[in-house]
Parts: C-alpha cells; structure tokens; sequence
C-alpha cells in the first residue's frame, strides 16, 4: 500500500509548512519507533501506536495493545476508516484524505499538542514559596483575633445580660438554691476564698458598679458590726478609718481564707510598738520565734476586790502570783500514791477527773464544787444526821439550813445523840408544851452555833476556803464570820486563742506543772519556752510556722464596731423575709 | 539579619533587658504582698503596666518595619531590641501573674503571649541558623538555575527514551509531568516527597531487563540521579524557606490576639475591680 503522509508544523507567527512524507508497505505503522512508517517522534505515542492496513480496498485501523486511539472522538478497536476520518495517535491528529492515483493511503499529520516547556510546566506544578500553599497571615490573624473577642469577651458579655443570680440573702438561708454559673466567671481574676464560694458566682453580689471597686458597704450587708483594731479614742491611727475592707482582705486568692495571716501585716506596727505607740501598755513583737514577749498571765490580785492585773510575766522572779482566795494544793491531790476515795478506796487522780474540754474543743469547762469536789468532800457535819450535808454556795444560806435542821429536829424529837437532852432525844412526835418548846428550841440554837463555828462548820469551809470574821448581824445565827470570795480565772490569757482539742496529744504536764504545784496561787500556766519548743515563727523551718493571727485576732471583740452598722439593702431585705417566712410555713 | 541582630551594639538591648528582667525580679522577691502575689498588689499592677508598654512596643515592630528610613534608630536597633525585651516580657509577665494561672481571660493572655515568645524564639533561631545551610544547600547556584537544569534534564531524558521500550517511555515521561517540589504545606515542610515520580522511574530503569540499548539506559540512569540529587536540595531549599515564614504564621496571628486579649484582660480587671 502506497501512502502519503501531509506533515504539518505550524507556527508560533500564524504560518503553515506542509512537507509531504512517502511510504510503502503492507502493513502502516504508526508509532514513536524508527522502523515505523509514520514516524511520530513524541514520547507521548508508543513505540508502534497502530497500524493501518488494506482489506479487499478498504482501509482498516488497527490500534495497538494498551495504546489509546481515537475515531472521530470515540476510543476505538479495530475500525475500517475512510477519508474524512479524523484519528488521534497521542498528541497527534491524523485526517484521512481521499486516495489518488499515486498513494492509497493520504493522510495530513499534525502535532495538535505539543509537550509545553518543560521548565515553565515544573515551576507550574511546584510551590517554591510557602505563601503559595494559600495560608494567609492577614486571614488567620483576623481569625484568631475574633475568636478570643468573641469566646473571653463577647459571649460571657451576652450572656450576662439574661443571668441574673439570685441575691446573696436567698443563697446565704436557703440550702437548696446556688448560685448558676456565672458567664462571666471567665473573668474572674482568681478563685473565691472558701468562706464566700456559695455565692461566688453571683459577680455582682460584690461588684456593683462597673469600674468601681468593691465598697464596704458590700461587706457590712453580712459582716455587720466587725469590732475596731484598737480603741479609736486612745490610738487613732490604729482605727484604720481611711482603709476599705479589701486593703486588708484580699478575695479571689483560691481556696483560702480572705484574713491575712501576713506576720509582716502585724509586725509592720507592732515590731517597735512604744514608739509607735507611747501609751500602750503592749510590749513589741515581731516574731513568735525571735521575737516576742513572754507571757503575762491575766491574775487575780485581790479576790475580794475583784482587781486582776497582768505585771508580771511567766518567767519573773518572783512568778505570778493568784490570790483566788481559794486552797486548793495541786500537789497532794495529783500525788503518785493516790488520795483516798470515801467509798472506792485508794484512787490515782489524773487532770481529766477535774478539767473537762468544753464541747467547742478550745478551753476548759469551768469547775464546780458539786462535779469535782464532792464526791471526796461531802460536808456532812453530824453523824446522827448522816444523810444531811451543808449547803456549798453562800455561807449565810448555810448557817440558815443549820439552823433550820435543828430546830427541825428539836421539835421532832428523836435525835440519838447521847449528850443532848432527853427533851430532845424524845419519841418523835411527842407533843411539847410552851415551855418545853421554848427550852428544845433553845438547844437548837445553841446546837447550830455549836456545829457552824466547829470542826463541821467553819473547820470544814476553812478547808478549802479563806474565811474572814465578821460581827453578827442582828437576827443572824453564828454569823461571826464569812468565806471570801473565789474568783476563779477561767482564761489567763484572754487575747490569745489556744485549743485544748488541737493539743490533744501532747501530756497535761508539758505544759502545765501541775504536779509540783504546792499552792492555788501558783499560776500554772506555760511560759512562751515552752510554745516555742514547738511553735516558730511565720519562717520557721523546724517548727511550727504560728504567725501573729495563729494566736490574736486583729478585730477586738470588746472594741465598738469599725464601720457605721449598714442597714441591708432593700431588695435583700425583702428576700431575707420572704426566705424566712417560708421556712417558717414549711411543716 | 543573622547573628548580627543577637550582638548588635555590643549586646546593648541584651544588657537593657537584663536590668530590667533583674530589677523585676528583685523587686518580686523583695516585695511582701498581703496575700499571695499577684497582678493586684502595687508591684503587680507595676509589672503588669510594664508588661503591657512591652507588649505594644514589640507589637508596633511590625507596623515600624514597614517604614523604611523613619525614626532615628535603625531597623536593626528594633529587631535587636524587639527580640531581648520579648524574652524579658516572658520573665515580666509571669511575675506580674504570680506564678498563678487559672482557667480564665487572664490566663488566656499568659498563653498568648508564651506562644508568642516561643514562636519568636524559633525564629531567631531559624534566622540565626538557616541563612547559612542555605547557602550550603544552593551551592552557589539560585533557585532558578536549579528549576533550570531540572527542565534540561527532563528534555533530555525524553529524547533518549524515544527509542527504547513503551514501559521505560512511560516511566521517564512520568517523572517529567509529575515531578514537583512543594505541591502541600506539609510537602515543604517536610522537605521530600515519598511518591516522588522521579524516583519511582529512577527505581523502574534500575530494574528495568537492559533491551538491547543498554547505553542509552545508563544515560538515562545518570540523568534521573543527577535530577534526583538536585531535587533534594531543591526541597530542602524550599523547606528552609518555608519555615523561615511558617514561624511568622503562628508569632503574627498570635500577637494580634494577644493584643485583643490585653485590651479584655485590663478592660475586665476594672469591670470588677
């Protein structure tokens, strides 16, 4: 089969060359191949593309395994082609003319896509900047920013428009309610101290104005009445007038309490108090380790006139001394041999038979005659009258029962004992006469006398108790003397908190030297060596870290208010009653 | 704009960083807050102002680097000063939180701002450090001569191909269509390609049965390797000089929001003051 193959190259100016190529063979191939007959030099066409052959005058395209050619458009196999076909081998287009005399086969040949170029084709496909990639700096920045506007300011913002939490009244009475989460917690610049976190989410409880600070009034509304520093008469500049509540009391400090426990808060003033303060009768501290007075226990100095004072301090010479008006001798009734019990025998008594804690755990339950002392010390005063026993309280109440119980027996009858007169010793109810009367009524008094001013009387409350002589009053009986006052102190160091309950574990005697105690008017109390064997101060490192507020408070209980009382805001009123009231109604 | 900006005035701006770093933390350990320290006592009110003329200084860098020739110091006085008070602003801003951090705005501010420290910091050293395996990397050549002998390879590779077989065509043609360096953000960074075209054909003709032309094969051979080679280092280029930018898409935006997140940090510190 002759053949005539039209090649065509156009070019990039708009021109056309055409340059006819001649073949002969049996069998066409087209192919990228040398040995192909149409020769298509393009790495895109297979080595032999297709092949064109003569079958009974017609022309059959036959495409090679795996190569793709396509007829008038459409992928073909095995195809009988005439001209006007138009074929396309790769990139090139191959139209079929009709035959001529000279070639069966005319085709024109035209590269319809040419490879492009290669180094514009590699830049185009590869991304040699990082900007290229599409990530936007300006996009992302505006992105991030709003995201932060919107979540930390924009949505808490919203939202706290339609929250509105119920006032601090209704949460500090009712048990069930609490405060929503407020939106705007995000923010909160710290948590809320443990006492305040039941209405810690209600931010305007404290916060009422915007961009103002938080007034004092805001405090008062629950913490009415909080007492002065010092007496603002004696030393003003101790009343802290000028100060609000949060320039001490800091909140939003985490889970802690909003009082200061800065030793340096106290030290500030305190460490030289007398120049601060000529007047005070406090001596300087700074520091419960290095630096801090000894103790001066607060001791009764007259107990029948009521005078205390506080001159001396534990570890003067000589020590403190209480005039309690009371003997009591810690030693003999602590003794390793016991004391004896009427009706147990020999016992060991130890602190707690007499000093109980009271129920709070801090101090100790005052003593009573009745609790501590009776059980040993039963003042009975006649054996025939073994179930009678002095009435323990005011004397003058106790001379009155003994007379009362004699003349009772006198005019009973029946009393056993041998020396009183048979009158006496009678059959009980055995009627007297006037006279006799008169003459039982006499013994009675003289009896009563007898027992008040004797071993069983007097001897038995001088015992324990210092007596004075008084001269009878008219119409009193054995008046002639009287029992001092006690007055017992309860709390020798009234400014500084202590708990018995935290010290549970450390022996009585540690601190108290009861044992060696021979007097009640020893003041058995610890001097500051021994706290500070255990207790150091704010910095201490092998101790207890005790700073000042450890043992004092900084509001004086016994001082007036600081602060003007605040009446509770209306609303809040309003809500505490209405709470209340329905508390009240619930069954 | 490499280690010249770290030394640049004899450590001038390092040296005014420092004292203001130590007079900071001297000040914080000296200072006996009520309380436990934090943003509200006088000291932390003072960092806290000091942090936040820091941070809008430092944020005005990247209005002042765009001004060329305005003001009296050079730029290089701003790039210097801006990296060392930046690091100061770090030890600044955690002293005026008080080692503190919560779940909250001001919290959000803290967070911001060490991403934008640290962010900063890998670009100080990116700039310190690449500039120079740049240089190595391109061996004297420009990105354009690499691009270039690439494109050359490729065109020569096609022509001899032609004539051997249809598999071996296929492969070459391949590695000259598909080849590209940096298609993805994560193909820059990670600096190749693991279905590198050029490498699977390279791989093809090595086990490729020699068909009669066995010349043309290792000419062939040569090229891919020698297309190969120059590939590496056109991705390590690109890589480098994608993360010379990346840094700048994390330490910009976050800068902005840290900005944002200042102006709501001090706005609601006074709502509820």
């Amino acid at each position: 089969m002759k053949c005539l193959f039209k090649l065509i190259t156009r070019k990039s100016r708009g021109g056309v060359s055409m340059k006819d190529a001649r073949a002969d063979s049996e069998i066409v191939a087209a192919g990228r191949g040398n040995d192909c007959q149409l020769h298509l030099p393009d790495p895109r066409v297979l080595l032999r593309h297709a092949e064109f052959t003569l079958r009974s005058d017609d022309i059959y395209l036959e495409p090679s395994p795996g190569s793709d050619v396509r007829l008038n458009g459409a992928l073909t196999q095995m195809s009988k082609v005439a001209a006007g076909d138009k074929i396309r081998v790769g990139p090139y287009e191959l139209i079929l003319e009709a035959p001529t005399p000279e070639a069966r086969l005319v085709m024109s040949v035209e590269l319809v896509q040419p490879l492009g170029d290669d180094l514009q084709s590699f830049i185009g496909r590869s991304k040699t900047q990082v900007g290229a990639v599409g990530l936007s700096m300006r996009a992302w920045s505006w992105a991030l920013a709003l995201l932060v506007a919107v979540l930390t300011f924009g949505v808490p913002w919203v939202l706290s428009l339609f929250t509105e939490p119920p006032p601090v009244a209704i949460l500090l009475n009712t048990r069930e309610q609490r405060a929503p989460a407020a939106p705007t917690e995000l923010w909160t610049s710290g948590g809320i101290s443990s006492a305040h976190k039941f209405f810690g989410d209600s931010c305007e409880a404290c916060h009422q104005t915007p961009f103002v600070p938080v007034q004092d009034g805001v405090c008062l509304s629950c913490h009415n009445g909080v007492q002065h520093h010092a007496d603002p008469n004696l030393f003003p500049f101790a009343s802290f007038a000028d100060d609000s509540c949060q320039s001490c009391h800091k909140e939003h400090q985490g889970n802690r309490t909003v009082a200061l426990s800065n030793q340096s808060f106290c030290a500030d003033c305190h460490a030289n108090l007398p120049d601060q303060a000529p007047d005070s009768t406090l001596r300087p501290a700074s520091d419960f380790g290095d630096n801090h007075p000894d103790f001066r226990p607060t001791v009764v100095t007259d107990s029948a006139l009521q005078i205390a004072s506080r001159e001396r301090a534990m570890s003067d010479t000589p020590p403190p001394v209480e005039d309690s008006s009371l003997d009591f001798p810690h030693d003999k009734h602590l003794r390793s041999g016991g004391v004896k019990h009427p009706d147990r025998g020999n016992v060991q008594l130890g602190c707690a038979d007499c000093h109980e804690i009271e129920a709070g755990g801090s101090y100790m339950l005052p003593l009573s005659f009745d609790r501590h002392c009776h059980q040993c010390h039963a003042l009975k005063f006649d054996t025939f009258l073994a179930d009678r026993e002095l009435l323990h309280g005011r004397p003058e109440d106790m001379f009155k029962q003994v007379t009362d119980v004699y003349g009772a027996v006198a005019m009973r009858g029946g009393y056993e004992e041998p020396e009183a007169p048979a009158l006496i010793r009678r059959r009980p109810g055995t009627q007297l006469t006037p006279e006799e009367k008169k003459e039982a009524l006499d013994w009675a008094g003289a009896k009563a006398n007898t027992i008040i001013n004797g071993r069983f009387g007097r001897g038995l409350c001088d015992g324990c108790h210092q007596l004075f002589e008084s001269p009878a009053s008219a119409g009193q009986t054995g008046a002639g003397w009287g029992v001092e006052p006690v007055t017992a102190v309860n709390r020798w160091f009234p400014k500084a908190k202590f708990s018995h309950g935290s010290h549970r574990d450390v022996e009585c005697g540690t601190c108290h030297e009861a044992r060696l105690s021979t007097a009640s008017s020893d003041v058995i109390m610890p001097g500051i060596k021994t706290c500070q064997a255990c207790h150091g101060g704010e910095s201490a490192q092998d101790r207890v870290p005790s700073t000042c507020i450890f043992c004092h408070g900084f509001h004086d209980s016994d001082l007036p208010p600081m602060r003007e009382p605040q009446k509770a805001a209306a609303h809040e009123e309003y809500w505490l009653r209405s709470t209340l009231m329905a508390f009240r109604s619930q069954p | 704009m490499q280690e010249s900006i770290l030394v640049y005035r004899s450590h001038l701006y390092l040296k005014l960083a420092t004292i203001l770093t130590g007079a900071s933390v001297v000040a914080y350990l000296w200072h006996r807050p009520l309380g436990v320290p934090n943003g509200g006592t006088w000291l932390g009110y003072t960092l806290g102002t000091i942090a936040a003329l820091i941070m809008v200084w430092l944020a005005w860098f990247g209005v002042r680097k765009r001004r060329y020739g305005v003001g009296k110091l050079m730029l290089e006085d701003w790039l210097s000063a801006h990296v060392y008070f930046g690091l100061a602003l770090g030890v600044i801003a955690t002293l005026h939180a008080g080692f503190q951090i919560g779940w909250n705005i001001h919290a959000v501010v803290y967070v911001l701002v060490m991403l934008v420290i640290v962010s900063g910091s890998v670009g100080v050293y990116f700039y310190v450090r690449f500039p120079r395996i740049l240089s190595e990397n391109r061996r004297g050549m420009t990105l354009d001569i690499m691009l270039g002998q690439i494109a050359e390879i490729d065109r020569e590779m096609r022509q001899l191909v032609l004539t051997l077989d249809d598999a071996t065509n296929k492969a070459i043609l391949l590695a000259t269509e598909e080849t590209a360096v940096g298609e993805t953000l994560f193909g820059q960074i990670s600096g190749h390609d693991p279905h590198c075209a050029t490498t699977r054909a390279r791989e093809f003709v090595e086990r490729a049965e020699t068909a009669g032309d066995d010349g043309r094969r290792r000419q062939i051979l040569t090229r891919l390797v020698r297309k190969e080679e120059l590939l590496v280092r056109l991705r390590r280029d690109v890589q480098l000089r994608a993360l010379l930018k990346l840094w700048l898409f994390a330490h910009v935006p976050f800068s902005v929001a840290s900005m944002v997140a200042l102006f709501i940090h001090i706005v609601t510190v006074f709502y509820y003051w």
